[in-house]
């Protein structure tokens, strides 16, 4: 079924960037309401878009529209089913919260119209991600996206730490790309096409070999996009950025880019036990990772970009071990819970004009109890305190790993949730409790406080209730057949889960709610009982001071990283660059052609000769080359 | 006769050009700029005419043949825009004189790209030379370079009009260029190849020819190292394509490896260099080392795919090296300086000089979108398909290294804080805008729809493809 409304829904962002980015002066302020207007546009046409993009005429589910050719087999288009419909809702949804929230967070920037012409184009590419219906397209907005975070997280280029954080998450982004450029050539080498319907309808001829070829390519995309294991290090700098690009950016939908593209290609990864195994356990390695390094961080950034990095894990291992409904839940309810976290500290970080760390905060519940509240159902929410969004998405991939036969993953991802709860109590307790341990200054900008405050407010509803709106019932939840259609077993014509797991669903929450309490009593035992809040500023020092160096240096990966590719890559260049070339090859080559015999001579008396005598040479022997062809050419 | 016409406008205006003053620097820019329009029309009006004179008969056939071929046409077209772009951004001492060579350079040029004859090939590829080392010696700052780079190019003309004439005394006529089913075959075709070949290497050039390239594109002003970096060094892969793939496919295919691996050593070796230059004009030239490498593997892999995304990146990266080199040298003529290490914060004065110059590095950097991914892509593919696994993950490698070495580049000039003590400090004027928006139009016009160049390369290769692949199965 063809649908043009989905050019307007793709394109209205992108009309945004343009009239922000080239009337930037004129527009100024009024660029914020703008950018709001047309995402809000946006995601209006998505809500009006549910019925087309959940029906199924004639075999095909959703809505397509073509766009153009680039010639056989290289056909693009739009596609819109459930689940590219879902990240349209988030991506447009939470993208116009998220839009309207800077109105407040960047006045009095100034580069203000600039930062909206780049968060409208985010927009914009991550719904050509999301859209396309083949794997060209996809890497374009694969591309765009990367692109468009490098713009923000060096939104403030004249910081060298910003412009350095936007480079390294740019280079590690395109290893990424290259990763899916390389998927894209072993499927048009197999399919002669880069649609997916037609890749996964050849799927069934591939070679288990090639397959899991094909999965480890695009998922060396989807580690670099979404922050997995040794490719996560960009995310923590990417900090950098100002607070409602994290928030949207590099929590809420871009970097969950690797989830959407393991699910849209579930019937690759279905086929292909080996894909999956690898997928899930990088996924759980980095969900325990992300945890762990989340407990020894200061700035209430990093340590959200951490815990972002440990919920993604989560979500790849659920859409890594075939969980995919659990997977791409855990997304849903991540986007809501983490926007209102980083928004959440963004009132913080803007009421204390710019300050980050959580050692100089302290007792802020009083000064502003909405942030309290607003951080306190977030944090509820990511732990997974019954009743919240976060409790039911999380279960459902911690016991889809179990369903699927990962014991051991399953043991991951419940020593991760206590983890979890842990530091993002300790985020809680050291930034609200206690007493007031910093000197703000004013916040500057003078939009009014509801700008801020209103996404925040609305952010709350779905991170606390659209869990149990949706996803209770099993396989007869909302959620469960919305899905249906694209994940079930028989949809993507695998086996499905092994028998019953020796482990309940219910006996799982309970386990998983034990370690959840466990990490919340050392955290409240460490500092919100009333001698750790009285003696707040000595053990925050002390505990400073005894971190250990290996999680300081955050498992030596960056420093890894830097050594093997960086500093090599470097030395090469030197070493070429400085001898190979002008003393090995050009030497050799002015040996023989300067030094040498007549030549030499010959180039030396012309050194101190003049520009027209070299005019003169040079004319003269062309001319006679020409006569004596002209003349050979009619002498008969 | 359009396209002799075409061909002998800018050469004819360049010597016209002298009877304006001498230092008219407006009019001969204007002039210059308007006679490389007209040609780029007269280009796209002359697309299917073809113009031919009998010119030897005895000891082969040779014609002055000049017409445009569907691979010839994009590349000419892309000549005579850059062209265009460069006289309109020139500033320098003695614009007369110098929007002269520009002219009869892209006539030179133009007789090259057009020519239907080996040996009218042959002619042109030896008199491009000379606008450019005149420009050299004018303009440069060493002779030395000059020679350089005349002694390099002129050896591989000199191949090159060998091969030329062995080829006419084997095959009995040069007048073969274009031609559909004229393929040559016996002992001594090896031979003749690789004189073609030797020749094309070091225009390309590719490691480890391509030392004369660096200091050259580096001594250049900025119009003419745009026209010269971005053209000039695509006179060797046509000649691939045109010469070598259409004439010799066997040979092309038989000694694919060596080349293979010389182009994945420039692959990787211009990307590290160029990762640690400090000069911006010499990242630039490292980085068309690595890019071009690429372009050569594509080439003789001879995959229908790889040859179409050869053509395409030929033309995107024609058009984002003459944007780059002219972008650089509006900074050059800002800051005083191309010191990457110097310069710094150049986008808060400049805003649209950044966005500019970000453009044309996102698109070198093979930025998804732009024209320079489609080439790139295709071309991964393609090489893939022909069998060669290897040369694939090393290009991949390289464009990890093009997004180092491009941010580096574009972030510190723009980014950081400003720094004090510059000449001028204002942003792109009208002219300055105007001589590069039609360079970056084009790479995201051809990033979004590059079918029409896509499909032009078919036309010439199929027949050569059939041939390869009978011989590959004999």
């Amino acid at each position: 079924m063809t649908y043009p409304l989905l050019l307007a829904l793709w394109l209205a962002p992108l009309a945004s960037a343009v009239i922000c980015w080239a009337f930037g002066p004129q527009l100024r302020t009024r660029s914020g309401w703008l950018a709001s207007g047309f995402v809000a546009l946006s995601f209006a046409l998505a809500v009006a878009s549910w019925p087309a993009g959940t029906q199924s005429a004639g075999g095909a589910l959703g809505a397509h529209q073509r766009l153009f050719s680039w010639g056989p087999g290289f056909d693009f288009g739009l596609l819109l089913d459930p689940l590219s419909l879902l990240w349209t809702y988030i991506i447009t949804g939470v993208g116009f919260l998220i839009v309207f929230y800077s109105i407040g967070y960047m006045d009095g920037d100034r580069a203000f119209a600039r930062f909206f012409a780049y968060m409208s184009f985010f927009v914009f590419a991550m719904l050509t991600l999301v859209l396309s219906d083949n794997f060209v397209g996809l890497l374009v907005g694969w591309g765009l996206v990367g692109l468009a975070s490098y713009f923000l997280i060096g939104f403030w280029f004249d910081r060298p730490s910003a412009v350095a954080a936007a480079r390294k998450a740019f280079v590690i982004n395109v290893v990424g790309d290259v990763g899916v450029m390389f998927a894209i050539a072993l499927i048009v080498a197999n399919v002669h096409s880069i649609g997916f319907s037609d890749t996964f309808a050849g799927a069934a001829t591939f070679s288990s070999g090639l397959l899991f070829a094909i999965c480890l390519a695009l998922f060396i995309g989807a580690a670099a996009k979404s922050a997995q294991v040794p490719l996560h290090t960009w995310l923590p700098d990417a900090m950098e950025g100002p607070t409602p690009v994290s928030a949207l950016i590099h929590a809420a939908t871009m970097v969950t880019a690797g989830v959407y593209l393991v699910a849209r290609c579930a019937p690759l990864w279905s086929r292909n036990p080996e894909a999956q195994l690898l997928v899930g356990t990088i996924g759980g390695l980095t969900a325990l990772l992300g945890a762990i390094l989340g407990t020894a961080q200061w700035d209430i950034k990093r340590i959200l970009a951490y815990s972002t990095m440990s919920q993604i894990g989560y979500m790849i291992m659920g859409v890594g071990v075939g969980a995919y409904e659990g997977g791409v839940a855990h997304f849903f309810t991540h986007a809501f819970f983490k926007a209102q976290l980083f928004l959440t500290s963004g009132l913080i970080i803007h009421a204390l004009s710019d300050e980050q760390d959580i050692r100089r905060m302290g007792g802020l519940w009083k000064r502003m109890p909405f942030a309290f509240w607003a951080m306190l159902t977030g944090v509820l929410s990511i732990c997974g305190f019954p009743g919240f969004s976060g409790f039911f998405s999380k279960d459902e991939v911690i016991y889809g790993a179990l369903q699927h036969g990962h014991p051991w993953l399953y043991a991951v991802g419940i020593l991760t949730a206590g983890i979890t709860a842990y530091y993002m109590f300790r985020l809680l307790f050291i930034t609200f409790l206690g007493e007031y341990r910093g000197e703000a200054g004013t916040p500057h900008g003078h939009a009014p406080a509801w700008i801020m405050n209103a996404p925040v407010a609305i952010l709350v509803v779905p991170s606390v209730a659209i869990g149990a709106a949706l996803m209770i019932g099993g396989d007869s939840s909302p959620w469960a057949r919305f899905f249906a259609p694209l994940f079930a077993p028989q949809a993507l014509l695998a086996p499905s889960p092994a028998a019953t797991p020796p482990l309940s669903e219910g006996l799982t929450s309970v386990i998983v709610l034990i370690c959840v309490a466990v990490g919340f009593a050392v955290a409240w035992y460490r500092y919100a009982t009333p001698v750790a809040q009285a003696d707040a500023v000595e053990r925050l020092r002390s505990e400073t001071a005894h971190m250990p160096p290996v999680l300081t240096n955050l498992f030596y990966v960056d420093a890894a990283i830097d050594l093997i590719f960086v500093q090599s890559a470097q030395f090469l260049g030197t070493i070429s660059g400085r001898v190979v070339d002008p003393a090995v090859l050009d030497g050799a080559v002015r040996e023989a052609a300067f030094s040498a015999g007549w030549l030499g001579a010959v180039v030396r008396s012309f050194q101190t000769g003049l520009v027209r005598a070299y005019a003169l040479l040079l004319v003269a022997g062309a001319a006679g080359f020409i006569v004596y062809y002209a003349l050979a050419g009619t002498a008969h | 006769m359009i396209v002799l016409v075409t061909i002998l406008l800018p050469i004819a205006a360049g010597g016209l050009l002298y009877l304006l003053p001498r230092e008219d620097r407006e009019r001969s820019r204007l002039a210059g700029t308007l006679v490389a329009a007209a040609t780029f029309l007269m280009l796209i009006a002359g697309r299917d005419q073809e113009w031919s004179f009998r010119w030897l008969s005895r000891p082969f056939t040779a014609a002055f043949h000049f017409g445009a071929t569907p691979i010839s046409f994009w590349i000419a077209l892309l000549l005579a825009l850059c062209t265009a772009s460069a006289i309109a951004a020139t500033r320098v001492n003695r614009t007369r004189d110098f929007t002269a060579l520009m002219l009869m350079l892209e006539g030179t040029m133009l007789g090259l790209f057009l020519a239907r004859d080996l040996l009218v090939f042959a002619l042109f590829w030896d008199l491009m030379l000379l606008p450019v080392f005149f420009a050299l010696i004018g303009w440069g700052e060493h002779v030395a370079t000059a020679w350089r780079y005349f002694i390099y190019n002129f050896a591989g003309g000199l191949t090159l009009l060998l091969a030329t004439a062995a080829f006419g005394v084997i095959y009995g006529s040069t007048d073969v260029i274009g031609r559909g089913g004229a393929h040559l075959v016996g002992s001594w075709a090896p031979w003749i190849y690789a004189g073609f070949a030797f020749a094309f290497l070091v225009k390309t050039p590719i490691w480890p020819l391509h030392t004369w390239m660096p200091p050259t594109y580096t001594a250049l002003p900025p119009p003419m190292a745009a026209v010269v970096g971005a053209v000039q060094s695509k006179a060797g892969l046509y000649g691939f394509l045109a010469i070598a793939v259409a004439l010799m496919p066997v040979y092309v295919t038989q000694y694919a490896s060596p080349l293979i691996v010389l182009g994945a050593i420039s692959l990787i070796d211009g990307g590290v260099v160029a990762l640690v230059q400090n000069d911006a004009k010499r990242v630039v030239a490292y980085s068309s080392l690595s890019h071009l490498g690429l372009i050569v593997i594509a080439i003789v892999s001879t995959n229908q795919l790889a040859l179409a995304g050869a053509l395409v990146y030929i033309i995107a990266h024609g058009l984002f090296t003459a944007a780059l080199f002219i972008l650089l040298g509006y900074v050059e003529e800002r800051e005083g300086t191309r010191s990457l290490i110097r310069l710094g914060g150049v986008a808060w004065a400049n805003p649209r000089l950044a966005g500019a110059l970000c453009i044309a590095a996102l698109a070198a950097l093979g930025l998804p979108g732009l024209a320079g991914f489609v080439g790139e892509l295709f071309i991964v593919i393609g090489v893939y398909q022909a069998g060669y696994v290897w040369p694939v993950i090393v290009a991949l490698i390289a464009i990890v290294l093009a997004a180092a070495y491009m941010l580096r580049l574009y972030q510190d000039i723009m980014n950081g804080p400003q720094v004090e003590d510059v000449p001028v400090r204002r942003d792109l004027t009208w002219r300055e805008g105007l001589a590069v928006a039609p360079l970056l139009a084009a790479l995201v016009l051809l990033g979004v729809q590059p079918s029409a160049i896509l499909a032009s390369v078919s036309s010439v290769t199929s027949g050569a493809h059939a041939a390869a692949s009978m011989e590959a199965q004999r």
